[in-house]
């Protein structure tokens, strides 16, 4: 059996339409299934593709192209503006003062991403300090330890305490005079309902300003569900998009965002605490589509 | 008496292969091997002669079904009975991307061949990321199993081998290696992964990956077990994700055979793949 060479789908699809002068359905149908695809492969919610695809199909049979543009780029614009709809805005976070939590799956990279946000703030001239809430995955505290003495950037922690709730009052008390407190929490998903119940109660003490969802680059389907789930238990103020320096597409996360009607922060793009990279729409959507720079495409209509 | 037959054509079946394939989807298999399945039970039922009368939904169904069976048991490997034969002892190392599960998997793996009256060596060949050699080491005491282990920062390859010494000294049966999470695009990391299993040369390779990963579950396993030819794969994280469609996914890329899943954060959350269990489950 054949498969596919990842990636190029989309680019060969939209090659269907250069030729093209008009564009008419029976294009539009097969150009659509195309994109149906490149999205289903960058892990776009199936329902989401669904609904986008038959977005994206009636608009490119309704609208006039517009002059300058031929039915290739025009159909790419179109694209483009349903995905950027979704995305669009990065989250902004300040540089305040303030207390952020860090929530997500296991293994998601929420420890990893604390120990960016350091540095991140660190380097803007601000006081970063964290909280280990995390009292459930063996090791997790001398992991973020580690990375908090690397930096300098002050810890709290309790080894040997399970009492995540205590440990992150009596942490935000203690490291009060710093800026900015980060607290990170232990894995979960959202049929763990202790975990889930756990993490809510962090949430109460914390009060945080920001709560981060940190989501695996490579998560697939169940990120919306996920995502709703925490959402509807704490609110999720921002994404964070991680381990995007593999092949991972990032759709995952794009369902996770239009899901909760939240917006993605930060990428991560590999382990060390300088790994980190603001959101920029443009350039994910890029990726998500393998296509080259799609907003130069754009900007020349 | 007369059993009329009709012939089906493609068109007959489209609808009922579509849905199929988007519910595949759905459990995160990924696209290219989803169309893959699909094509080859559409090449399988074009042609074929069905009673008039049954249903074709559950013709194509059951087709699929099948389909998907025999990709998920196609060269089955018992580990058990591996190891029950094999010639002591039995080296294991444990590889993939980062944060899928392979330490917790490592635990999980000592403690049930533990009970088996196996011993275990452990090697915390993960010597990069902060925390893990912690973390295995907390792990390898709760369990009760010998841990070998050097500095953060060592040769993983050397603390990989110092375990296969201490297993022969020792007699003991079995060790497992953990390794370092790494992106199958890193090249520098990829060559050192190489390097542990040359310099060790390990009796079998794993690779583990996790239920809730996408389309990118077919792209890694297939460059991995390029690097490092695996003998079968565990996916973790089932708990989070039931359905663990990435499973076929790494099943029909790698061809070779799932062997656990990874059920929960415990130390008995690790179950035996069943290829029977696991379609029916898939088409709840
Ligand atoms: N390549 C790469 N690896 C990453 C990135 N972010 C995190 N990781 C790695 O992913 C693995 C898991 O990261 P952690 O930060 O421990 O994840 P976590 O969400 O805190 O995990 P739990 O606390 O167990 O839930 C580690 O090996 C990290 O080094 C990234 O952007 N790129
Ligand atoms: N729910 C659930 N969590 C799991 C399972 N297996 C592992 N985990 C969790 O996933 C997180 C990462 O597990 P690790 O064993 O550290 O993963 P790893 O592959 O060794 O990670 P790195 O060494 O950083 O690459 C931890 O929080 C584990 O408790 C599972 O089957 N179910
Ligand atoms: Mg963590
Ligand atoms: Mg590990």
């Amino acid at each position: 059996m054949v498969m596919d060479k990842l990636g190029s789908s989309l680019q060969d699809a939209l090659k269907k339409l250069v030729g093209a002068g008009r564009i008419d359905e029976r294009t539009v149908t097969e150009v659509v299934k195309d994109i149906q695809r490149a999205l289903l492969q960058a892990d776009v919610n199936v329902k989401l593709v669904m609904q986008m695809s038959s977005h994206i199909k009636e608009r490119a049979l309704k609208e006039e192209v517009p002059p300058g543009m031929n039915p290739r780029e025009h159909v790419i614009k179109i694209v483009y503006h349903e995905l950027i709809s979704i995305v669009g805005r990065s989250a902004d976070i300040p540089l305040k003062p303030q207390t952020i939590m860090m929530i997500g799956l296991q293994g998601s990279g929420k420890t990893t991403t604390t120990s960016k946000l350091s540095r991140y703030f660190q380097r803007k001239g601000m006081k970063p300090a964290v909280v280990c809430a995390d009292t459930f995955r063996p090791g997790a505290y001398q992991q973020l330890k580690t990375l908090c003495d690397k930096l300098n950037v002050p810890f709290y922690g309790e080894e040997d305490n399970p009492d995540a709730v205590g440990i992150v009052e009596r942490g935000l008390a203690e490291l009060e005079k710093n800026d900015v407190l980060i607290v990170d929490t232990a894995g979960r998903h959202s049929l763990e309902a202790d975990l889930i119940d756990e993490m809510e109660q962090i949430h109460k003490v914390a009060q945080p300003d920001y709560t981060l969802l940190v989501l695996d680059g490579a998560i697939g389907q169940q990120a919306s569900e996920q995502a709703r789930a925490f959402n509807d238990s704490v609110g999720i103020s921002g994404v964070v998009i991680s381990k995007l320096d593999g092949t991972a597409k990032g759709g995952g996360a794009l369902s996770a965002v239009s899901e909760t009607n939240s917006a993605i922060a930060f990428i991560g793009v590999g382990e060390t605490p300088d790994d980190l990279e603001k959101f920029e729409p443009d350039r994910f959507i890029s990726r998500l589509l393998g296509m080259g720079d799609i907003k130069s495409l754009i900007e020349k209509a | 008496v007369f059993e009329r037959e009709v012939i089906l054509d493609g068109s007959d079946i489209e609808d009922s292969l579509w849905e199929l394939e988007m519910a595949l989807l759905e459990s995160d298999i990924a696209i290219n091997v989803a169309e893959a399945i699909v094509e080859s039970v559409k090449g399988e039922l074009v042609g074929s002669r069905k009673k008039l009368g049954s249903n074709t939904g559950e013709l194509v169904e059951n087709a699929l079904r099948s389909a998907i069976y025999k990709v998920m048991s196609a060269n089955v490997f018992d580990l058990d009975e591996y190891i029950r034969d094999a010639k002591k002892p039995v080296h294991i190392v444990f590889i993939g991307i980062n944060g899928t599960g392979k330490t917790t998997t490592i635990s999980k793996m000592a403690k049930r061949l533990k009970d088996m009256n196996y011993s275990v060596v452990i090697a915390a060949g993960d010597t990069f990321r902060a925390g893990a050699i912690d973390q295995i080491a907390i792990h390898a005491e709760r369990i009760g199993v010998k841990l070998i282990k050097h500095q953060e920062g060592g040769d993983p390859a050397a603390v990989v081998y110092d375990a296969v010494q201490h297993a022969k000294a020792h007699n003991v049966d079995v060790i497992l290696s953990d390794t370092a999470g790494r992106m199958h695009t890193n090249v520098n990391l990829m060559a050192q992964l190489e390097k542990v299993c040359r310099v060790s040369s390990p009796d079998l390779i794993i690779f583990v990956d996790e239920a809730v990963a996408g389309n990118d579950a077919v792209e890694r396993a297939q460059q991995f077990n390029a690097a490092v030819p695996i003998h079968g794969s565990i996916l973790t994280k089932t708990d989070a994700d039931s359905k663990g469609g990435a499973a076929i996914s790494i099943a029909y890329i790698t061809g070779k055979p799932i062997l656990f899943l990874g059920m929960g954060q415990g130390y008995d959350d690790l179950k035996k793949f069943d290829p029977k269990w696991f379609v029916d489950q898939l088409f709840e």
